[in-house]
């Protein structure tokens, strides 16, 4: 009885895939950008330990030295390294664009997922509240939002100012506009999935709506997601440097990208290459962002729109 | 029909809203199921038939509780699901599993058969998971797949195969009843009589009662004890295997069994055909919703919905005019 | 049609009335309230006198009230004065405003004017040496802090080849006429249309390539339209008609860009206004001037989508507005 014959070689679709990914030469290459970037970033306190050298160390005897042995780069107009600073930016400014990116996109994923599942009056609004934000001027608000006093919402003083405060903040306010997106393309793809058979079969077996939600509706919108979330990286990047640069995203002591070149106008005429290179980074991460999220497009969802 | 009924179903109705959205007025609605009611025993298959759109796979969905039935109830051994709560509604839930139409749309394609198969045993939290995966390659095994390939993939599969897995999944939880939803029609012929003859095995070594829905009348009398006709929400002649094939008596069972052709039985004539467009479920005609189409309709039938009857012992026909017995009815049979 | 205009206007209300009062909360959290600011400047007042200070200016009230008593007095047109110009706030936005209309309608332009040509060019040889140089062109675009493109123009332009002056207007230190005015946008109308231009461009992309995928462009040239005829006249048509909204979609990214790029380059627009009223505690300056954010944010929005109502025939919007896809 051949019906009892198995299956033949399974047909290799995550080979498939990675092959269309790599067919998409600039995102292999931003993919390897970023790794090398991220490692760095992520061994800056290491290397700073090797090379004896404090990042936050002033020595005003060399402000704004031209590149050197002791200082690849050079030093800034506090006597700092700014190898060593670039790299601690990085780890930050990293760290803060993955960071929020995910936060937006469980933000968004939970509310795309609610509005597409349940649907009717419960999906109108959820869909209202997200036209809404996004018809909001983004850069004021964040300013503002940036700017609130935290002890006036009943935060103790210390916490509010803190360094690190600087930090949950703005991942918080970040997240808090840019979740749209990710709930939008979640709540098309579960309101299509919602109606496949498969969704049924775990209904009619009884499943309650947050195992359908989760098991059955969730990795089939998986794709959209993470396409998503790795191109709001960028967009969540350069909305925490122009913040910082602004003094509004993370504080000093912490160095950011963004916020070494607050005052950077003062600079241009004595020392350009301390305004180049944050925003080089800045650049070059946001672009790799960008493209890894074009590949990662590309092979997992050929026939998406690129918007 | 002796035995005490594992389901039972009473003046079910359910009506569809047509448009929708938050500000659309809305349109009208779809007569899915106008008042059906039938019942089956443990063990035993009831066919239910019809065209599509007849209302049938709304009928099957509102057994298993996937619609939620503007009247009527669903009883099983006697308790009427509807007044069920926690515990007690999840318990009759893993008695009756249904499967599904399309077996390349029911099975979720990101998850292994294994998971697939094991997931009502999960939801229903039965036994640990070592048992669970010794029931996943026993049931496995009973519908002729190698429990070898749980760790496959859905897309691995034939669609025979695909629905023999799940046929499984709902073998799985020990169920009483099987609600299958044209479960053949996706499949070709071969492969059909494999998986028939697998449901038919089941039944023997299980005891499992099936409600089969079916627009397939050669199926029907192979593998069905009792037959429900439908046509646009209503049940029009229910009767047992052989008394509907040998003496239909409502005219739209006369067409349906004109138009097709029953193995063993020939294609008979009876001179009763139905013309013209089945109509909208949206609008339906008054009184009985066949007569526009009906060769034996009469005045009543334009005015008054007939109201079902038992014509001869568990011979129930809803028509004004029902056909006679023909008098052929035992050379039908060769 | 026109039910579905008078709903989108009134949801768009209701919006900006909701928006209202989360800015005037907002803005209540700055740091700092008018009284500190008063108690700053002016030593000898005592907590005593602050507490009737605010009592007057009625700061001890529950913030409903106060917006409420806030928003009574705008609807009469009634602002209240700017702290940092001193003078109705309304006063002091419509020279700002110009200056904005001006950076954001050439940049505009000259991105559009860019990005159409462009965007077509690379929908025609899709996958081409030039469409991938153009795509490439487009990423950076999109991925450049703008701020930092600001910084790298002033650096170039203003300090290596010092031809082109780095901030205000020109119009400000005066006599420079015409000529000096428009030096004084060079830059700023250049950054913030690189800001704009790689989306542009890939929108209209985009739109080209579903248009020439459509029957009708291969019914054009089958029946013998010339290939100039059915790009121009055919197929950018119906192109331009997504672009369009989703150009005027991205208005408030654009304002985004405006307001950094003005900061960047001292240019008094709105953007800068907003900034420096934010920083300086200016509360009357920065409620005003966000609500207007949002509100032209807004009707830029409403726009687009009525727009793409009426020019695409296809949608029918007098059933109201589905919940389905």
């Amino acid at each position: 009885m051949n019906e009892l014959s198995r299956p033949a070689a399974p047909d290799s679709l995550t080979r498939l895939l990675a092959r269309r990914f790599v067919d998409h030469r600039l995102a292999v290459g931003s993919l390897a950008v970023l790794v090398v970037m991220a490692t760095l970033a992520a061994l800056a306190p290491m290397i700073q330990a090797l090379l004896g050298v404090d990042a936050n160390a002033v020595d005003l005897g060399v402000r704004l030295a031209g590149p050197s042995l002791a200082h690849p780069l050079g030093t800034d107009e506090l006597g700092r390294d700014l190898l060593l600073r670039l790299l601690n930016g990085g780890r930050v400014s990293l760290t803060v664009g993955i960071a929020a990116a995910l936060v937006s996109a469980v933000i968004g994923t939970a509310i795309g997922l609610a509005a597409g599942y349940y649907g009717g009056t419960l999906d109108a609004l959820l869909m209202r509240l997200a036209d809404g934000v996004i018809a909001l001027p983004l850069l004021p608000l964040l300013i503002v939002l940036a700017a609130v006093d935290l002890t006036k919402l009943g935060i103790a003083a210390d916490v509010a100012r803190s360094a690190d405060m600087s930090l949950y903040r703005m991942v918080a306010i970040i997240a808090l506009v840019s979740w749209t997106t990710v709930a939008r393309l979640v709540r098309g793809a579960a309101l299509s999935v919602r109606e496949r058979e498969f969704v049924l079969a775990a209904a009619a077996a009884g499943a309650g709506p947050l195992r359908i939600m989760g098991v059955h509706i969730l990795p089939n919108v998986a794709s959209p997601i993470i396409v998503a979330t790795t191109l709001s990286v960028g967009h969540v990047i350069l909305l925490e440097s122009v913040l910082s640069f602004l003094g509004l995203g993370i504080q000093p002591p912490i160095a950011s990208w963004g916020n070494m070149l607050t005052g950077a106008q003062e600079l241009i005429w004595s020392a350009p290459h301390l305004v180049f290179w944050p925003g080089a980074l800045i650049f070059a991460t946001v672009i790799a962002f960008n493209f890894l999220g074009d590949g990662l497009q590309d092979a997992l969802d050929p026939r998406a729109i690129t918007r | 029909m002796s035995a005490a009924p594992l389901l039972r179903v009473e003046g079910l109705v359910r009506h569809f809203p047509l448009g929708g959205g938050l500000f659309a007025r809305k349109a009208g609605k779809v007569h899915a199921l106008n008042g059906i009611g039938f019942s089956l025993a443990a063990g035993r298959t009831l066919a239910l038939v019809g065209e599509s759109g007849c209302g049938k796979t709304t009928a099957a969905r509102a057994v298993v509780g996937l619609t939620r039935p503007d009247a009527g109830s669903v009883h099983l051994d006697g308790r009427d699901l509807g007044t069920l709560r926690g515990a007690d509604l999840k318990t009759a839930r893993r008695r009756m599993q249904m499967v599904f139409q399309d077996p390349f749309g029911s099975l979720n394609p990101r998850l292994t058969v294994g998971t697939i198969i094991a997931e009502p045993l999960v939801i229903h939290r039965i036994g640990t998971r070592d048992a669970r995966r010794a029931r996943v390659a026993e049931v496995m095994t009973r519908v002729g797949l190698d429990p070898r390939d749980a760790d496959r993939y859905p897309h691995e599969f034939s669609g025979g195969q695909r629905q023999r897995i799940a046929i499984a999944r709902a073998l799985a939880p020990a169920p009483d009843l099987i609600i299958a939803d044209e479960p053949l029609s996706a499949l070709d012929v071969s492969t059909q009589s494999q998986v028939l003859n697998l449901m038919k095995d089941l039944q023997r070594d299980h005891g499992l009662a099936f409600l089969f829905i079916t627009h397939d009348l050669a199926v029907v009398d192979w593998f069905a004890d009792d037959v429900a006709v439908m046509y646009l929400g209503h049940i029009v002649e229910r009767a047992a295997v052989a008394a509907l094939f040998d003496a239909p008596r409502h005219p739209y069972t006369r067409a349906l069994m004109a138009a097709v052709p029953v193995p063993g039985r020939g294609k008979r004539r009876i001179g009763a055909t139905a013309d013209g467009e089945v109509p909208s479920p949206i609008a339906p005609p008054s009184g009985c919703p066949f007569h526009p189409r009906c060769p034996r309709a009469v005045d009543a039938c334009r005015t008054t919905m007939p109201q079902a009857a038992e014509i001869t012992p568990a011979h129930v026909v809803a028509c004004h005019n029902p056909a006679p017995v023909p008098a052929t009815a035992a050379q039908a049979r060769p | 049609m026109m039910r579905y205009v008078v709903q989108r206007v009134g949801e768009s209300a209701i919006v900006i009335v909701l928006m209202s009062f989360l800015i005037y909360s907002l803005i209540g959290l700055m740091p700092g309230d008018p009284i500190d600011l008063m108690i700053n400047s002016d030593p000898r007042l005592t907590p005593e006198d602050a507490a009737r200070l605010r009592a007057v200016y009625g700061l001890d009230r529950p913030l409903m009230e106060r917006y409420l008593h806030w928003a009574g007095a705008a609807i009469t047109g009634d602002f209240g004065n700017s702290r940092l110009h001193v003078r109705p706030v309304l006063d002091v936005m419509g020279g700002f405003l110009l200056n904005t209309v001006k950076l954001m309608g050439l940049s505009f332009l000259l991105s559009v004017a860019i990005a159409i040509p462009a965007g077509v060019v690379a929908a025609l040889r899709r996958n081409s040496r030039l469409d991938h140089a153009i795509n490439l062109l487009c990423f950076a675009g999109i991925s450049v802090p703008v701020f930092w493109l600001a910084l790298m123009l002033i650096i170039v332009f203003s300090v290596l080849v010092p031809i082109l002056p780095a901030s205000g207007t020109g119009s400000v230190s005066g006599g420079g006429g015409f000529i000096d005015a428009v030096r004084h946008l060079v830059l700023p109308v250049a950054t913030l249309t690189i800001f704009s231009i790689g989306s542009y461009t890939r929108f209209m992309r985009a739109a080209m390539i579903e248009v020439l995928r459509q029957d009708y462009i291969r019914t054009a040239r089958a029946k013998g339209a010339g290939p100039g005829r059915v790009v121009w006249v055919h197929a950018l048509r119906n192109a331009l008609i997504p672009t369009v909204t989703i150009v005027a979609l991205s208005f408030g990214s654009l304002f985004s860009g405006a307001l950094i790029t003005e900061t960047m380059f001292a240019y008094p627009g709105m953007g800068k206004l907003i900034y420096d009223s934010i920083m300086g505690n200016d509360y009357n300056m920065a409620l005003v001037t966000l609500l207007f954010a949002t509100v032209v944010t807004l009707a830029a929005n409403l726009l687009a989508d009525l727009a793409y109502a009426w020019l695409d025939p296809r949608i029918s919007y007098d059933t109201g507005r589905g919940a389905r896809p």
